[in-house]
């Protein structure tokens, strides 16, 4: 695996489940957390960052399949 | 464009690899202000994009002002509501018709109508990547 799908693992693992969470550019660290789009995207601002990526996390981490 | 595949957890301790790609909405109307970029799955089995319903929220869309589309999924039919919107995508912007939906367990679903039509696109396994070159029709 990469050096950055390993710090990805490891991030998503980390983070709260059912969440909106938005990363560093780099997408290195979680650097905001939200009940949903909009204040995963405030708060992203309140931190400074300046090219964030926001992704949701489901309630578990089942397979994909919709 | 070379996109790497990404990892996800699963929910026995490994992880799955997918195509996604960093993209951003907006209304339809020009000079709107986009979303910030959000991770989007690159899913040849979604019929067209779709999309969380907190990200129509956030563009100011009401939702069930849209058309209602009912769509099949594995897990049974869900409901939709259709809206133009322009996604930002490599090469250029693209004003589509996208879903959005409620009990997405996903932020959002890149599929045939509204971003395959756009590419020529190459899965490699191998290389975990994908490749993506735009196609204009004429």
């Amino acid at each position: 695996m990469s050096p950055a799908n390993t710090i990805r693992l490891s991030i998503l693992r980390s983070a709260p489940l059912d969440k909106w969470i938005a990363l560093s550019s780099d997408e290195s660290r979680i650097i905001a957390v939200g009940n949903n789009f909009q204040e995963a995207a405030d708060n992203s601002d309140a931190s400074g960052e300046p090219d964030p990526v926001i992704l949701k996390t489901p309630s578990s981490w089942a397979v994909i399949s919709v | 464009m070379l996109v790497p595949y990404k990892v996800l957890p699963d929910q026995y301790g490994s992880f799955i690899y997918s195509a996604t790609l960093g993209v951003n909405l907006a209304l339809p109307q020009p000079n709107a202000p986009r979303t910030k970029r959000f991770e989007a799955i690159i899913d040849s089995g979604a019929s067209r994009c779709l999309f969380h319903a907190s990200i129509a929220t956030y563009l100011g869309l009401d939702l069930k002002s849209g058309v209602m589309e009912n769509c099949n999924g594995i897990g049974g039919q869900q409901k939709t509501w259709i809206h133009d919107v322009t996604l930002y995508i490599p090469g250029g912007t693209v004003v589509i018709k996208a879903g959005f939906t409620e009990t997405l367990p996903v932020a959002r679903l890149l599929g045939m109508n509204g971003f395959f039509e756009h590419f020529s696109i190459t899965f490699d396994p191998a290389k975990l990547e994908c490749e993506l070159k735009r196609a204009f029709r004429n």
